[in-house]
């Protein structure tokens, strides 16, 4: 069988991570629409291809390419023509964690 | 804003406009714990530490001599009442990172860390109905922290756990498992043993499949909150297979560790 | 400025190849065969599987597998260098050459100068004809004398082996003749527009 990759990764976060490093808003909560077939998801969700030469977010639905993301030493480049909309959860949330469990402030 | 203490009054910010998690910062291996003959536990001390959110995870770097550096990704397994971070590693054959972790790494050595990072794959006990977990093989570690995060409160809100391992022996956390479940009549656990089975084995035997899951599942009304996580192959198929069983896709969360695995 | 501290004990696997003759600069050589998708591997029906040559809006020639499979057949024995650092060596393959499909669509040279590779999953990769002919590019159905596995490509990808291995585009079904370059789907994202390893043309301004 053919080998692949040599070591044991979190998938979808290679792929993320380079997202996470243009948005302030946590990228995983934001919810995104398919141009192609209207579907809403939460990008935390999806399946992610492309790495390590990028990132390739496609829709569940349909395999509609939503984003594309490529890190390369002029610039990160990023396109979502696929992508008809994104919604981002509030930039700022804390929780605290008490003996008595978490509250949301 | 950290207000620092012990971990019971520990403040956890999540921030997401905040890029401290983002800096590399350097954590002491405290113990290493032997879960299987692949498997081992880090146990680190990270004084910067903020707090973190069961099932979130950290990127891990290593800069050899020469300055060549590897980065990787693990979930953290410990809770976050806990005093020290815990990262579960499977050693893989043919490893760059993984086989340093889990063969080389001694108690004293110092490692660079950075995190906690993903809000998505996230289960506190607040979070009000049944958990349902589903692991594959490696992927029972952020649900672990889920777990820990439950009985360290406690909280015996209804939690299932269905656990796909190779064999007996690859079963991480068996002994805790047991004893989770053995003061908790709140959580089950479902074993299942894919490639060998003791002879004296009444668990499942073969992969998770659509019976195991409606054999032993919350039933769709009680909307539980399900976590999926193991290698790409395993998620996708019990993603779908929860699917066709009237799931909602938003209550179902995955994870998925790297292309292959297991 | 803090130096990054070193991990005790921590080796490299891969050593950065000095460069010979056969490994071009800031590759290492692998045994493995890593695999790199842009989308979840199809899972293709040869029965199903059609591949055309295309000129603007005619197409010069379509084949069905068994048609394909009939056209006459290469093997070449080649090294392959992926963008991501990684170079294979000795890597047997077999399909039909480029210079072979022009010759069984009736052309005794390419109708332009450019070519764009589609392949399933919306994957797109260009490719100067120059590139191509002199046995330079097939269409390869078999690697080490086995059907491509589809995780590979197969049944049929694109081989260009003397440019960086995205360039061999995976399952590719048309090639599309143009009379002006455009950029596929890795060069419209900074990648190089031609990719040759030789001269490290990773990333566009290389």
């Amino acid at each position: 069988m053919a080998n692949n990759v040599s070591d044991l990764a979190l998938d979808g976060n290679t792929a993320v991570r380079l997202l996470q490093d243009l948005f302030a808003a946590d990228i995983t909560l934001a919810q995104i629409r398919c141009e192609a077939c209207n579907a809403a998801q939460g990008v935390g969700s999806l399946a992610t291809y492309g790495t390590p030469m990028g990132a390739v977010l496609r829709c569940s639905c349909c395999a509609n390419i939503l984003i594309r993301a490529a890190q390369t030493p002029r610039g990160l480049w990023l396109e979502m023509t696929g992508a008809r909309c994104l919604k981002f959860q509030s930039l700022h949330a804390s929780f605290k964690l008490g003996a008595s469990g978490l509250k949301i402030c | 804003m950290v207000i620092p203490g012990n971990s019971r009054d520990m403040t956890v910010t999540d921030a997401p406009s905040s890029s401290k998690r983002l800096e590399w910062q350097l954590a002491e291996v405290r113990d290493v714990v032997i879960e299987t003959y692949r498997v081992k536990s880090l146990l680190l001390l990270a004084s910067g530490w903020q707090g973190h959110l069961p099932g979130q995870h950290i990127d891990v770097r290593l800069t050899a001599e020469n300055g060549y550096q590897a980065q990787r990704s693990y979930s953290i397994a410990s809770p976050p009442e806990d005093d020290l971070l815990s990262l579960t590693v499977e050693r893989v054959d043919d490893g760059e990172v993984s086989p340093y972790l889990v063969d080389e790494l001694r108690v004293g050595d110092r490692l660079e860390l950075r995190g906690p990072i993903g809000g998505y794959f996230v289960w506190t006990a607040e979070k009000s109905g049944p958990l349902w977990l589903i692991a594959g093989g490696s992927g029972i570690t952020p649900l672990m922290a889920m777990l820990r995060h439950r009985d360290r409160l406690p909280s015996r809100a209804p939690a299932l756990l269905m656990y796909s391992s190779r064999s007996l022996e690859d079963i991480i956390y068996r002994d805790e498992l047991d004893a989770m479940v053995g003061r908790d009549a709140n959580l089950r656990v479902v074993p299942a043993l894919t490639r060998q089975q003791p002879k004296a084995w009444t668990g499942h035997r073969g992969r998770i499949d659509r019976a195991t899951l409606a054999a032993h599942c919350f039933p769709p009304a009680q909307s539980p909150a399900i976590y999926v996580c193991g290698p790409t192959t395993f998620v996708e198929s019990i993603s779908g297979l929860l699917v066709e069983l009237d799931y909602d896709p938003s209550s179902i969360k995955t994870e998925r560790f790297g292309p292959s695995g297991g | 400025m803090e130096e990054t501290p070193i991990s005790r004990g921590f080796r490299p696997k891969r050593q950065e190849q000095t460069p010979t003759d056969r490994v071009p600069p800031g590759q290492y050589v692998t045994t493995d065969f890593p695999v790199l998708s842009a989308g979840p591997t199809p899972h293709i029906k040869v029965t199903d599987w059609t591949f055309a040559l295309q000129l603007g809006g005619s197409l010069l020639g379509k084949w069905s597998w068994a048609q394909f499979e009939a056209l006459p057949q290469t093997t070449i024995k080649t090294d392959i260098h992926c963008v991501t650092k990684w170079s294979k060596l000795d890597t047997t393959w077999q399909g039909v050459t480029f210079d072979d499909l022009l010759k069984e669509v009736g052309l005794s040279e390419a109708p332009a100068p450019y070519v764009m590779a589609h392949c399933d999953g919306a994957y797109t990769t260009n490719v100067p004809v120059a590139d191509l002919v002199g046995g330079r590019g097939m269409v390869a159905t078999r690697y080490g004398g086995l059907p491509i596995a589809p995780a590979h490509g197969g049944p049929a990808r694109l081989l260009v082996p003397h440019l960086y291995f995205w360039k061999s585009g995976k399952w590719v079904r048309r090639i599309r003749f143009m009379q002006k370059d455009e950029r596929g789907f890795w060069e419209s994202l900074g990648y190089h527009n031609y990719g040759d390893p030789w001269k490290q043309q990773r990333y566009d301004g290389d």
